[in-house]
């Protein structure tokens, strides 16, 4: 009799954990790296993998098992929806683009134009990263491109390894989004590049055509829009989605 | 009877081990063909990455060769207090995530480092040059050859040593005409690979160099870069750096077997004749 009870008691909560697993399915989101800090503060259930959006994107035409794939511009995200790959992205936010120095601002870095001053070890990351092709968007923009780029020292894969070479204090300057300026606070200081020349920085989100749990992501996706989610992000230093007229 | 019948398993798990070892390799070559392997040879990216691969790996190789031998020859025939922890720390890069003795490097090396102020007075800055690189490789591939080096010195029969010396020949010549030659083959398997760590060493110098085209910007740095925007351009190049590797560990292989001074045959990696 008690051996049947135990065995109830088992089952019930067996069933109970597999009903709430069914409702709440955890689902695969792969994001660029600036949004590290700000996703799971919107949805901590999930599970994130954040890295340069581009080198996601090669993992996802590779097979990777994501869900979500959410792009620091939209050029990745409809690349992938022309190769059929994922569904037709969304703007669901936008960002700024920023130098950072190290505190002691050992360069003495106080503008754009001063990039330009020989000997500076600038950090950007490659081309092909999002942050990367916006800071050459940037350079175009002032017709500095030459002058700046030849203080170039390394190439990243991603962000917020330009940030952590700049908070680390061994580059002086580095182009980052400004929200990830924030999330080192002390370590950098903000250089702000002038409005006129910021490029037009949207990030992108789909659903991966290979998901497994399609509704959930879809759900994600809608979560991402709604104005608790929105808040969240300006809270962080993004954008508004949609630019005030 | 039971013999033989266990007789099979060994070989089996040799094939099975065989096989994962060489599909990744193989399966390179299956899927680029030769004509992109030839288109790759004469992208400026990897031609550019095959010099600083050749000249940082190069210079790093040397280093470890002449620091390393007098190293590894004193922690195997002398006997001192605390050599057992000698032997320990030399094997400890080995130890280390490779992103990990990136950041060390740093730590010790860079603007703000422990021996950052010294440089700077100097006007010598390392990290984001060359110098940085061959820093990270011969940090990381040092462990291998000093292990191996270490273990065939302490090959050498001490009695021919004495013998050397008795005969009257002082510690100097004693070593490189008598305890060379016997270490020899150790010391070269350890060469071959401390290089073949060296040639594909990513994480710290992808940390403390960084990547630049032309200056820091080794094999294996290009195709991590090449990956994100043209994943078969990075799978060709993979296999400029895998048809590279093997060249040039044939060459010692090659320059080995016929320089060997013992008529047993030596395996490329270890000490011990192979039956």
């Amino acid at each position: 009799m008690r051996r049947a009870l135990v065995l109830f008691v088992l089952l019930l909560a067996a069933l109970a954990t597999a009903a709430s697993a069914a409702t709440r399915a955890q689902i695969t989101v792969f994001a660029a790296a600036s949004l590290t800090d700000v996703f799971p503060r919107i949805d901590a259930a999930e599970r994130y993998s954040f890295g340069g959006s581009n080198t996601l994107s090669a993992q996802i035409q590779q097979g990777a098992p994501a869900d979500v794939f959410a792009s620091a511009n939209m050029t990745l995200p409809n690349q992938l929806y022309a190769k059929g790959l994922c569904s037709r992205p969304v703007v669901f936010t936008r960002n700024t683009l920023v130098i950072v120095v190290p505190t002691s601002n050992p360069a003495g870095v106080h503008s754009v134009y001063d990039l330009t001053r020989g000997g500076i070890k600038l950090v950007v990351a490659g081309p092909g990263v999002p942050v990367g092709s916006y800071t050459l968007q940037v350079l175009r923009n002032m017709n500095l491109s030459a002058a700046v780029l030849k203080n170039v020292v390394s190439q990243e894969t991603d962000v917020r390894e330009v940030l952590a070479k700049v908070a680390m204090g061994e580059a002086d300057a580095g182009f980052v989004y400004s929200t990830d300026a924030r999330t080192v606070p002390g370590k950098v200081k903000v250089v702000k590049v002038p409005a006129w020349a910021q490029p037009k920085v949207q990030y992108g989100v789909c659903v991966v055509s290979s998901s497994g749990d399609k509704t959930s992501a879809q759900a994600f996706v809608r979560r991402l829009l709604t104005r608790q989610a929105q808040a969240k992000l300006v809270a962080a230093g993004f954008l508004p989605r949609i630019k005030k007229r | 009877m039971r013999r033989r019948a266990l007789g099979w398993v060994p070989v089996a798990a040799a094939a099975v081990t065989l096989g994962f070892l060489l599909l990744p390799i193989v399966a390179i070559f299956v899927r680029t063909g030769p004509d992109a392997l030839l288109d790759q040879l004469s992208n400026p990216v990897v031609q550019d990455a095959f010099v600083v691969t050749l000249k940082t790996s190069g210079v790093a190789q040397l280093l470890i060769l002449l620091l390393g031998t007098p190293t590894a020859y004193v922690l195997a025939t002398r006997r001192f207090r605390g050599r057992p922890l000698a032997v320990v720390l030399v094997e400890l890069p080995l130890v280390l995530p490779p992103a990990v003795a990136g950041l060390g490097l740093f730590a010790a090396f860079g603007r703000l480092g422990l021996l950052g102020s010294t440089l700077d007075a100097f006007g010598v800055s390392i990290p984001f040059t060359q110098t940085a690189v061959t820093f990270a490789v011969a940090y990381v591939a040092s462990p291998l050859y000093i292990r191996q080096a270490i273990a065939a010195f302490e090959a050498v029969d001490p009695n021919v040593v004495a013998a050397s010396r008795t005969l009257g020949a002082g510690p100097a010549r004693t070593f490189f005409r008598v305890v060379l030659p016997l270490a020899r083959v150790g010391l070269i398997a350890g060469l071959a690979l401390s290089f073949a760590r060296g040639l594909g060493e990513f994480g710290a110098t992808i940390m403390f160099a960084g990547s630049l085209q032309g200056i820091t910007q080794t094999l294996p740095l290009a195709i991590y870069a090449e990956f994100d925007v043209d994943f078969d351009a990075a799978l060709a190049m993979g296999g400029v750096l895998v048809g590279i590797s093997i060249l040039l560990l044939a060459g010692l292989h090659l320059g080995l077997s016929w320089r060997s001074s013992s008529t047993a045959s030596r395996s490329l990696f270890g000490l011990s004749p192979s039956a």
